[in-house]
């Protein structure tokens, strides 16, 4: 890995950190999973240094297994960093209530998880604790921010094409007024033309909500259709970071240009 | 009605025919089973007979910590059997087994020995180790049950109960439908039991106290009362055991820890 560092990456930390107005400031970052019965822990995030811009984006890629993923999962508080600091809105996450801050940094899974009852009953599901409630206005708007027919909010969630599932997830956590999405290869489980409108969608809301977005995916599309900065990771260490906003080709990583112009799924030894 | 028939070793000797008769279907049938049927049967033998004899020492001994020492060993089997069913292991398992067959099975028999029962003295050693044990071996069962379901479906739920984290849901009520199907898969065949109990065929408790010359319609008043306390033993065995359990999959922040499933 050292070696392979020393040729081609182009990651250099300082270069990835240091925006001038980020809402995620993201600092050497670790992460490992204790070992089973005497086995040594598993690494899956080393020493990984990034921020967002606020209303930015940020695209992870890499190959499987490279933590894309739990970096992602790090910035919610889903996992617990083992060694690092991870700021939101330039507070140490570990000073928020993690309800809280999966409010306003909301997820979306690759797979939509949607409960039992119709699009209304999931765009309204929320802990017992918890008292709020959006008129029905709000929730048809919701519905067709995200591409969907306003009169789907009485079909039975169960009903739904994998497409429609995916926009109902985002429309539920856009529900909450979330600052920032937080996108967990939102694309990989669709066929392309619903694969194409998720894209669509969350471009869109990236500027009419200014919200910021942080997204893993396998996808050039999405990368392109967002723009802001490329994290690439490979087994849990940062290798290469560019930014799109001045065009894909400026990008110098020859990984990534290749991945950008949809040429190979990044793999340890593209 | 007099006493219950004494049986002697050589009618044991015939009972061990009928053992003879299984290993010859083992045979023709090429089950394989042999070995393991005639190590079965002697441990049948031999575990039986230490039991037996246990059993005689702390009812002629008469001594109330006796009975409790005896409780306590059985309390401590039935943990480990209920341990090493679960299909992965679970920190800190052991202790949480532990208590909650504890718990769960000294209130069920403080109620039943205290206040329906009463023997006297309340340490009567031939009610509550025969009951004590019912009720330990239906917390165990539970336990284990709803264990294993509570371990499974954390794992094919887990996207489940990470989008109900991610949506602000705290980690226990995140993991609360899981709770209650583990709860429910621990205490159905109990209340199924209840709808056919005596029908199909009678309880083994009733059917010893038949045989030992007791009136059928005392023991169907003891079984009634059987029946009522392996339903709490079930109901609180899960509930203890599911409730300390789901907390080692959950941290304080509301995380899952996704590693352990």
């Amino acid at each position: 890995m050292g070696a392979v560092k020393q040729n081609e990456a182009t990651y250099n930390p300082a270069g990835a950190t240091g925006v001038p107005d980020a809402i995620f400031q993201v600092q050497h970052l670790s992460l490992a999973y204790p070992g089973r019965r005497g086995q040594p822990p598993a690494t899956i995030l080393g020493d990984v240094s990034v921020d967002v811009e606020r209303g930015g984006a940020l695209t992870l890629v890499g190959p499987s297994g490279s933590g894309k993923s739990s970096l992602l999962r790090c910035l919610n508080r889903l996992e617990e960093p083992t060694a690092g600091t991870v700021r939101f809105d330039g507070r140490p996450i570990t000073e928020l209530d993690p309800r809280e801050l999966r409010r306003r940094a909301a997820l979306v899974q690759q797979t939509a998880v949607l409960f039992e009852g119709t699009v209304r009953d999931n765009l309204l599901v929320r802990s017992p604790g918890v008292a709020f409630d959006f008129s029905e206005l709000r929730l048809r708007d919701m519905l067709a921010e995200v591409g969907l027919e306003p009169s789907m909010v009485d079909r039975d969630a169960a009903t739904l094409s994998g497409g429609e599932k995916q926009r109902v997830t985002i429309a539920r956590a856009l529900l909450r007024d979330p600052q920032a999405l937080l996108l967990d290869e939102p694309t990989s489980a669709l066929d392309p033309p619903n694969a194409a409108l998720v894209v669509e969608t969350v471009s869109r809301l990236r500027q009419s909500r200014r919200l910021s977005i942080v997204a893993v995916t396998h996808s050039p599309e999405l990368v392109h259709r967002l723009g802001g900065a490329l994290l690439y990771l490979v087994r849990g260490h940062a290798e290469a970071y560019e930014r799109l906003d001045d065009g894909a080709h400026r990008v110098t990583d020859p990984r990534l240009k290749a991945f950008l112009a949809g040429d190979l799924p990044l793999s340890p030894s593209a | 009605m007099s006493g219950v028939l004494d049986l002697s070793w050589w009618q044991l000797g015939f009972a061990l025919l009928l053992v003879g008769v299984v290993v010859v279907i083992s045979l023709r049938q090429a089950l394989g089973l042999e070995r393991d049927l005639a190590i079965g049967a002697l441990r049948t033998i031999v575990q039986l007979y230490l039991v037996g004899l246990i059993l005689a020492a702390v009812f002629s001994a008469a001594r109330w910590y006796w009975v409790l020492l005896i409780l306590a060993v059985m309390a401590a089997i039935a943990t480990h059997a209920a341990v090493s069913r679960l299909a992965k292991p679970i920190p800190g398992v052991y202790w949480i087994a532990a208590t909650a067959l504890t718990i769960s099975t000294a209130a069920t028999l403080a109620y039943v020995i205290g206040i329906v029962v009463q023997p006297r003295p309340w340490w009567e050693p031939q009610y509550v180790i025969p009951i004590a044990g019912m009720i330990l071996g239906n917390s165990m069962t539970s336990a284990a049950l709803a264990g294993d379901r509570l371990q499974a479906d954390l794992f094919t739920r887990r996207d489940e109960v990470e989008t109900r984290l991610a949506l602000g849901f705290s980690g226990r009520e995140a993991v609360q439908p899981l709770v209650r199907a583990a709860l429910r898969a621990a205490m159905i065949p109990t209340v199924n039991g209840m709808m056919t109990v005596g029908v199909v065929q009678l309880p083994g408790m009733m059917t010893g106290q038949i045989l030992a010359g007791a009136s059928p319609l005392t023991a169907i008043r003891y079984q009634i009362v059987v029946v009522f306390m392996l339903a709490v033993a079930t109901a609180l065995g899960s509930l203890l055991f599911v409730r300390l359990a789901v907390g080692r999959y959950l941290t304080p922040a509301h995380q899952l820890r996704r590693y352990l499933l």
